[in-house]
């Protein structure tokens, strides 16, 4: 029975069937103060059933394995489980996801946890791509996101990805408080010098409930003017340009062929598995999302319940609205009307036509007849114009 | 064959809110025999959710009783009053349907100003009053001190005061005999022709418009060819009976009867409260007296949130009046807010309570503009123009004469509230006339106010100087002139029709660096700068600058988010879709709401 709805899983398109899996490893040194993610500290302890837990909810949930043509390992930190754990967990994917040829595999490393013991067992297994977070080379700005490496952390890590895996990326973070324009400049600099293929530069968000949320509620943090966060935003567009990494998305830069195709997956509305604590998955045009809580993630897995939490089904013009909305944050590729057509059996004039004749007036969107993409002025003005769609 | 009016009292009970009213006209059913104790339930006589959530008779209403007296049969008719200041004329009908009035006074507030005002009423239609103190079974009762105010403000004397519980039903026998004895009998010709008053009406699905009257002269007959004298319309009468509690149905009322009469009449409007009833052919020569056309004094724009609902919110307009004629809709267009209706109220409560009920009845959202009054306007070629419409008003050089209207307003405040509320008035260009002392403790503080500076939170600034004990009443009296002008309010260079308001001048700057400020807490950024200017005329006043948004993006949207972060955005899309487009710029409804909020900040 399992073998039947595998064939016939197989044969949906990527948007209904994953094509993709994400598995969280939430263990951390220690909880930043941005960090809004499931993440844990000082529990390292419950790793060994953690990816126990991790092996029977794949059993669980996939019966057999599936080939996939992305995995993403992400944190916490992934790299924070020892270099046997780390193992343990390669295997523990290899069992329920085969690779398709040409499959991108990527772990997520922070500095000061990867060794080349680690790095070994991480290329040895199949993984040919690393995030690095840095976040910053700037003690200050360091300091403010709670970070603990500094920049000779983020030298020896990037010396023992850069050998061993095809391609790597650094995580930055500009806007912190206190920084400025010079600063921010200054950590782009220095980031370009290690010759990243991929760079995610994030704004940095105050999300609810975090110790820098909160100390804005308090008045402790001061936020950056939005005019100098603007200013920072534009030189890392315009500056990573010249260095040859285009933007893909809001986020992201990239040497042409060096996207992060599972981060691709995700911004075409695309399927994906997810597994671990507080990883969420979407299947069938259901998303689910795994409880946050570690203990009962582990009580449930282990007692062969789901961990799922909350479930949401949209119905097709929600699903068309929503994908458009993803779709038009890759900034390069934007929308294809016929793409979206074909994915969604809706036309993007009909949902959205008002919304795309004012913007193109306006000049914040780009409309080149098949497709629809931000313009310049739409970038930094990005979820006002994507409510609209909506 | 008619009762014989000997044997008839019609009375009312007037009171100052909460004081009791309807406790007690339940319990004189009770006690009467009219409702059983099962049917004896707090508020009998407020059928609609709205009034028995405020606690308000907005509706009048007459139920007859049967009281035996010393072996004699009488019928007691208790016509219900409206108890809010802004249903003065509507209480001043019900009022000449009677020949006495109960005047109920809670033992523990004293004497409030609503129950000052119909008192007055009472007194000055010649009515006998029966002054009843209420609660006189709780502990914070003050018979004596209360006894005291009676006198002292209305000139009644203390030994005449009845006491009771309308609760318990104690003291009521009392009232029932003081009633009889007290409160003279119709007088009327039962052989000249036909007249009775309309002092009510109300609209059922079923028989249409039913009126309530009661009989003057004549007898009033079903199967009877009658005509409205003001309305200069004739019916038949279909249906004619009484309320004791529930419908009974009647050949006919004879002199002093009190009932209702069912005539065929479609539309509530096509009833004019006050007007008289008489018989056709061989109708009465002269109308009863004091009949007015209703005149709304406070207007505002109601527009639908969402542009199409236009014709939603004329249905829903329309069939609330089929249940209150006594407020007024138009259409109006604004470059603003697109098409609605320019309402006329009887006053802010009844502005309030309509809204309310439009929303609740019809599940409409709506955009209000500011309240305002009817403005007489003297132009330089001679021509008086009455305006209800702010955007309406010509340009200043065209105008010789601004007249705005002016109420006589009594306040009865603790004397440690007086200071607080002549401070109140002065700001708003009140005009002082007397304060009377009703005891060491409290007194009456009577001011001449325009009616625009009363109509936004007047009331709701008594309440919080005087702690919730200052209670007002008022009475417009007349039109005056005034250095008023119109203050106009552009958004990004376009005038904004619907935040346009008029001021007095000396206040023009302040009022409109206010209006500016506010607004600019309330627009949100947009994409673009935006300018938000005062003027009046083509003089700008005051200006304030909304920045442009420069950066609005999410910077991480991955697998876990994505749910999270379109709810977000469909948040703020739902939020725009609720806003009101000016040229590009977006102005919520709370924006438009702030330009009434006239609290200092």
């Amino acid at each position: 029975m399992t073998e039947a709805i595998s064939a016939a899983s197989t044969a949906e398109p990527a948007w209904q069937w994953p094509r993709a899996a994400y598995v969280h490893v939430p263990f951390c040194a220690h909880k930043c103060g941005y960090c809004d993610f499931a993440s844990v500290a000082g529990f390292d302890h419950l790793a060994d059933r953690y990816l126990a837990a991790l092996d029977r909810e794949m059993a669980d949930h996939l019966g057999h394995p599936r080939e996939v043509d992305t995995i993403f390992v992400g944190g916490g930190t992934p790299t924070r489980l020892a270099a046997r754990q780390l193992s343990e967990l390669t295997r523990i994917l290899g069992r329920w996801l085969i690779p398709a040829p040409g499959a991108e595999w990527t772990v997520e490393a922070n500095p000061g946890t990867l060794d080349d013991e680690k790095a070994e067992i991480l290329a040895a297994a199949g993984v040919d791509r690393i995030s690095l977070g840095a976040q910053s080379f700037r003690p200050e700005s360091l300091k403010v996101l709670e970070r603990e490496h500094g920049r000779p952390e983020v030298e020896k890590a990037v010396a023992i990805v850069r050998d061993r895996f095809p391609r790597w990326s650094l995580d930055l973070i500009f806007g912190v408080p206190g920084s400025s324009s010079a600063d921010w400049e200054r950590d782009l600099e220095i980031a370009l010098e290690f010759g990243p293929s991929h760079l995610s530069c994030y704004g940095l968000v105050y999300e609810k409930g975090t110790r820098l949320w909160q100390g804005r509620e308090r008045g402790e943090v001061l936020p950056l003017d939005e005019e100098v966060e603007r200013a920072m935003y534009e030189h890392t567009i315009d500056r990573l340009a010249r260095a040859g990494l285009s933007m893909y998305e809001i986020s992201n830069f990239a040497v042409p062929g060096h996207e992060s195709r599972h981060n691709l997956v995700y911004w075409a509305n695309e399927a994906y598995f997810g597994f671990g604590v507080g990883a969420a998955r979407y299947e069938r045009g259901v998303r689910t999302v795994n409880t946050r809580d570690l203990n009962a993630y582990l009580r449930r897995i282990e007692s062969g319940q789901p961990a799922t939490g909350p479930t949401e089904e949209l119905d097709a013009e929600a699903r068309a609205r929503e994908t458009a909305v993803l779709m038009l944050r890759r900034i390069a590729i934007g929308l294809d009307r016929g793409d979206f057509r074909l994915r969604t059996g809706f036309d993007i004039d009909d949902l959205a036509g008002a919304a795309i004749g004012r913007y193109r007036d306006l000049g914040y969107l780009i409309d080149d007849g098949p497709r629809l993409r931000l313009g310049r002025e739409g970038i930094f003005l990005a979820d006002g114009i994507l409510a609209d769609f909506l | 064959m008619a009762f014989d009016p000997k044997f008839i009292r019609n009375f009312s009970i007037i009171a100052h809110i909460d004081h009791g009213k309807s406790t007690l006209a339940d319990q004189l059913l009770l006690q009467s025999g009219a409702i059983t104790n099962r049917e004896f339930r707090e508020q009998l006589l407020d059928d609609m959710d709205l009034e028995r959530e405020r606690g308000i008779t907005i509706k009048a209403r007459a139920v007859a009783i049967n009281y035996v007296l010393d072996g004699q049969t009488y019928e007691l008719n208790l016509i219900d009053t409206p108890g809010h200041v802004d249903f003065h004329y509507e209480v001043s009908r019900s009022l000449a349907a009677c020949e006495g009035a109960i005047l109920l006074v809670d033992a523990t507030q004293g004497v409030q100003a609503q129950t000052v005002a119909n008192a007055f009423l009472a007194v000055g239609g010649d009515l006998a009053i029966v002054p009843v103190l209420n609660k006189i079974d709780m502990q914070a009762s003050r018979p004596e001190e209360v006894k005291e105010e009676i006198l002292t403000s209305l000139g009644i004397d203390p030994s005449e005061v009845l006491a009771v519980s309308a609760k318990t039903g104690l003291g009521v026998p009392d009232v029932f005999r003081a009633i009889i004895e007290r409160v003279p009998a119709p007088a009327g010709d039962p052989k000249a022709p036909l007249r009775a008053l309309i002092f009510d009406s109300k609209f059922d699905d079923y028989q249409g418009v039913v009126t309530y009257v009661r009989v003057v002269d004549g007898v009033l007959r079903r199967g009877q060819k009658i005509r409205l004298m003001a309305g200069e319309t004739e019916y038949e009468v279909t249906g004619l009976g009484r309320f004791r509690p529930r419908e009974v149905p009647c050949d006919e009322l004879g002199v002093g009867q009190v009932g209702y009469v069912v005539a065929n009449i479609k539309k509530l409007s096509d009833v004019n409260i006050g007007d008289t009833i008489t018989q056709v052919p061989g109708p009465a020569q002269v109308a009863l007296p004091g009949y007015q056309e209703p005149v709304p004094v406070v207007f505002c724009g109601l527009f639908p949130a969402t542009h199409n609902q236009f014709d939603d919110l004329r249905t829903a307009l329309q069939k609330l009046s089929l249940n209150d004629s006594s407020f007024s809709f138009e259409p109006e267009t604004s470059d603003a807010l697109g098409f609605g209706f320019r309402c006329g109220f009887l006053g802010m409560l009844h502005m309030e309570i309509v809204q309310q009920r439009l929303e609740r009845e019809s599940n409409l959202s709506l955009v209000q503009t500011a309240p305002n009054v009817t403005y007489e306007i003297l132009t330089v070629k001679g021509e008086t123009l009455h305006i209800s419409n702010p955007t309406r008003i010509p340009d200043p050089g065209l105008i010789e004469e601004f007249r705005e209207p002016i109420a006589r307003v009594n306040f009865i405040v603790p004397t440690d509230g007086i200071g607080a509320i002549m401070q109140l008035c002065e700001d708003r260009r009140g005009i002082y006339l007397k304060t009377e002392y009703l005891s060491t403790t409290r007194a009456i503080l009577t001011y001449e106010l325009p009616l625009a500076e009363m109509i936004y939170d007047l009331y709701d600034k008594l309440k919080s100087a005087t702690r919730g004990y200052g209670t007002m009443d008022y009475e417009v009296i007349g039109y005056r002139a005034g250095d008023l002008c119109r203050l106009d309010i552009l958004v990004a260079g376009q005038k904004v029709d619907a935040l346009s308001t008029v001021v007095h001048r000396a206040h023009a700057d302040r009022r409109g660096r206010k209006l500016v400020k506010k607004l600019r807490g309330e627009i949100e950024r947009h994409q673009f700068e935006v300018a938000i200017q005062a003027a009046i005329g083509s003089r700008v006043i005051a200006r304030e600058t909304i920045s442009a948004l420069r950066k609005n993006v999410t910077a991480k949207c991955y697998g876990g988010d994505i749910s999270r972060k379109r709810k977000l955005l469909e948040k703020q899309k739902e939020g725009k879709k609720r806003m009101k487009q000016v040229g590009n710029v977006e102005i919520s409804q709370e924006a438009f709401l702030s330009v009434l909020d006239d609290s200092e900040d």
